[in-house]
């Protein structure tokens, strides 16, 4: 190796290297995208199309059967914003957004630090709280409406027997804090995550600052909290996204079983995702509901957009504090 | 507004070319059109069906008795809507004839089955039950012209069930077995039912759900003598003193919560579990609910069927399901899809169904195939022989599904019942919306 180096290095430039050149980096183009074609077609065919199938039609008032359908232009997004429906149901998810999200990541990060000590019966802890996140949704909702009924269910025994009287809960105004409940029951998801990050947290860093003096607290807000910052703001973008997109859990908990549930969501629960698949399927919208679709869609890049602002200044990526970052 | 060149179904067949190009042919075997050979040059037919009623051991035997390979996907409205729009239609999707036959004829979706009728042995014309008519629509009136389907089983669906047992624990007289009841004696009654235990209710009086609340008030306006829809079914009127009176009533209803309601939710999204465990007196529930009280053994025993309230003069008891099957106009297989519907409508399985006891057979000379072992089948079979006089097509709009019109009630309705709103004021808010999508629906299929 060493006596070949120099002589490639002084030899002119022969002529069979750089087809030998480019023959390799040939090989490595055509299996850079042997690897990434798949994904690259199950993009363009399951993403980028539907993304413009939906914006062609929301430029139309199809119903997505009959033949005498019309271009409308760009009518149904001015239908957005006039219709108090849509933004009734945009507010309500926002709403549950700011109730779910922070509470959630919250919630699991407790559980995790709280998981994360040495006591006998922690793997057992560990695996009972994790359990209502593998709990199918379906079998959750059930759940859930058996506790929540309003003449058998447990929680209004709970409130009889504190002399109090039984809630609906399952109707308006209520069934809104037994769905975010619900969504709360599965906080084990947050907490195995926040776990598995504790876990990486150096223990020379903790014990270094255990040494100079820091007690518990300060060790958690300055050495633990920044570097589970990253893995936090994971939780949040994802929760943030995946809560703007609610929609089976509120047809889960509704009165009537089955695809006509959202016919039947009641208003708490009525949420932007509900709204779209009742003008899809219910009113047949076919038009004003991809509209709505792409009105999500603009929101979410809006507000994971805000989210990433924000972490930027927050998140300790590497370890590293932001406002030490030069870039 | 400019009038579309480039239809829908065209783009989506270019794409499915283009994308067939892309991810090969075998990727998108899903989305290949239903037609064409299976193996050993049968052909395929694409089904659009629930499991309970082609099982696989059921699918097996109808390949074997018809000599096709048949292909189940679930009943599911966007793979419908998705398979129709491309060019890839199913075989034989099912439907309920009496609110979707309009829908699907007024989108010349739906194949006109007379010509296999005139031809079959198994269906005669003269042996077909009346109530079949829903599946009928000549373009402007349902219940007339040519058939595009046949219901697997039916049920005047404005009757209803009663638990004699509980009836006599409160002490209260039962309904008539021959005669309908007012839908304010029927309230009444319903409410000496209900039985509360502190604030908490042990037995609901009677459960109005129905097939869902639109055609709840449908029928109830009928039956006091009005319409909710206009003549041409391009519009309706809630305002007129019968829709008033029909959605006073059912205002009444809910705020005396002596049933399920939108203000006060079944935790079980149907009336048969509160009424298998007796907390629920009576349930609007046609001849079917007795299918599922067959099953236990005391329910059997103390179940009546009674005839269909009336809220005036009209005595009228419609079929508001009539769920069965139909053929799709673009299906590539339309005689291997007659032979199956005609089998499963006609043959051996029709005979299966009918000694269920799950629904009233559509062929008249199945009835004496129902089951008749239990004192509730005895009774609901006399009650529903005798009901049959006033049936009556209720004719659907072509213009919007009846979940549009569901959507729009279950918007205004909560607040309506909490509010202590009246009829008139209720009204004006269902005429307005649901006016708007009868005339947006309207433009879509003149």
């Amino acid at each position: 190796m060493t006596a070949t180096l120099p002589a490639s290095r002084t030899a002119p430039p022969a002529s069979p290297a750089r087809p030998r050149k480019r023959g390799r980096a040939g090989t490595r183009t055509r299996t850079f995208y042997l690897f990434v074609g798949p994904w690259i077609a199950g993009f363009v065919l399951l993403t980028l199309f539907p993304l413009g199938y939906a914006f062609w039609m929301s430029l139309t008032n199809t119903d997505g059967l009959s033949p005498n359908w019309s271009y409308v232009g760009f009518d149904n997004y001015l239908k957005v914003f006039q219709d108090e429906q849509t933004i009734a149901s945009l507010g309500r998810t926002g709403i549950f957004m700011l109730a779910t999200v922070p509470t959630g990541v919250a919630a699991g990060l407790v559980m995790a630090v709280l998981l994360n000590r040495d006591f006998k019966g922690r793997a057992m802890f560990r695996a009972l709280f994790y359990l209502p996140a593998v709990v199918p949704g379906v079998a959750a909702a059930l759940t859930f409406k058996i506790i929540f009924d309003r003449n058998a269910g447990a929680a209004n025994a709970v409130i009889g027997a504190a002399g109090g009287e039984p809630l609906s809960w399952l109707a308006d105004p209520y069934v809104r804090f037994v769905l975010i409940l619900m969504m709360l029951w599965g906080v084990g998801g947050s907490m195995i995550i926040s776990l598995a990050a504790l876990q990486d947290v150096p223990r020379e860093l903790l014990e270094a600052a255990k040494v100079d003096g820091a007690g518990p607290a300060y060790s958690f807000f300055k050495i633990t909290l920044p570097l589970l910052s990253p893995i936090i703001f994971f939780q949040v973008v994802t929760g943030v996204i995946g809560s703007l997109q609610i929609f089976v859990p509120s047809l889960l908990l509704a009165p009537v079983n089955g695809p006509a549930a959202v016919t039947a969501v009641p208003e708490g629960n009525y949420f932007f995702m509900v709204h779209v698949y009742a003008e899809y399927f219910a009113k047949s919208h076919f038009g004003y509901a991809s509209a709505l679709l792409w009105v999500l869609f603009l929101f979410v890049l809006l507000i994971t957009g805000i989210v990433f602002k924000i972490g930027n200044k927050a998140v300790f990526y590497g370890g590293v504090d932001p406002t030490e970052r030069k870039d | 507004m400019s009038q579309g060149k480039l239809t829908r179904r065209g783009l989506m067949r270019g794409t499915a070319l283009g994308a067939a190009a892309a991810a090969g042919a075998g990727a998108l075997s899903a989305c290949a059109p239903s037609a064409g050979g299976g193996s050993g040059g049968k052909k395929t037919l694409t089904i659009m069906a629930p499991e309970n009623e082609f099982s696989p051991e059921f699918l097996k035997t109808a390949e074997e008795t018809l000599d096709v390979k048949i292909k189940r996907v679930e009943v599911d409205t966007t793979k419908l809507t998705a398979m129709l729009a491309s060019g890839t239609a199913p075989d034989l999707v099912r439907g309920l004839g009496a609110v979707e036959t309009p829908y699907v004829v007024a989108r010349d979706l739906a194949l006109p089955l007379d010509d296999y009728f005139a031809s079959s042995t198994l269906l005669k014309e003269d042996d077909i039950d009346p109530i079949n008519d829903v599946w009928r629509y000549d373009g402007s009136v349902q219940g007339q012209g040519p058939r595009y389907g046949l219901a697997k089983d039916y049920s005047q669906d404005a009757m209803f069930w009663y638990n004699t047992a509980l009836f006599d624990a409160a002490g209260v007289e039962y309904p008539s077995e021959t005669e309908p009841t007012t839908y304010d004696q029927w309230l009444e009654t319903g409410k000496e039912l209900t039985k509360k235990d502190g604030d908490t209710t042990t037995v609901y009086g009677l459960s109005a759900g129905g097939l869902g609340l639109f055609l709840g008030l449908m029928n109830m306006t009928a039956s006091g003598g009005g319409s909710l829809f206009a003549e041409d079914l391009a519009s309706l009127d809630f305002s007129s003193p019968e829709g008033q009176k029909a959605l006073t009533w059912y205002l009444d209803y809910a705020r005396a919560k002596v049933g399920f309601s939108p203000i006060e939710p079944n935790p079980d999204g149907w009336d048969w579990p509160p009424y298998q465990t007796g907390r629920l007196a009576m349930s609007w529930s046609g001849y079917w609910f007795g299918g599922a009280i067959a099953a236990e053994a005391e329910l059997a025993e103390t179940s009546r069927l009674a005839p269909a309230p009336t809220m005036g003069a009209d005595r009228v008891s419609p079929c508001f399901g009539a769920t069965g099957y139909w053929i799709p106009k673009d299906s590539k297989n339309h005689d291997e899809a007659w032979q199956l519907f005609e089998w499963f409508m006609g043959g051996d399985p029709a005979k299966e169904r009918a000694a269920g006891g799950w629904g009233m057979p559509s062929l008249l000379s199945l009835r004496e195939d129902l089951p008749l072992g239990t004192a509730a089948q005895e009774q609901a079979l006399g009650a529903v022989e005798a009901e049959a006089d006033y049936f009556k097509v209720l004719p659907f709009t072509p213009y919007v599904k009846v979940e549009a019109l569901d959507s729009v009630l279950n918007q205004y309705l909560p607040d309506a019942i909490k509010d202590g709103a009246g009829a008139g004021e209720l009204a004006d808010k269902l005429n307005a919306d649901m006016n708007e999508l009868l005339a947006e629906g309207k433009e879509l299929v003149k």
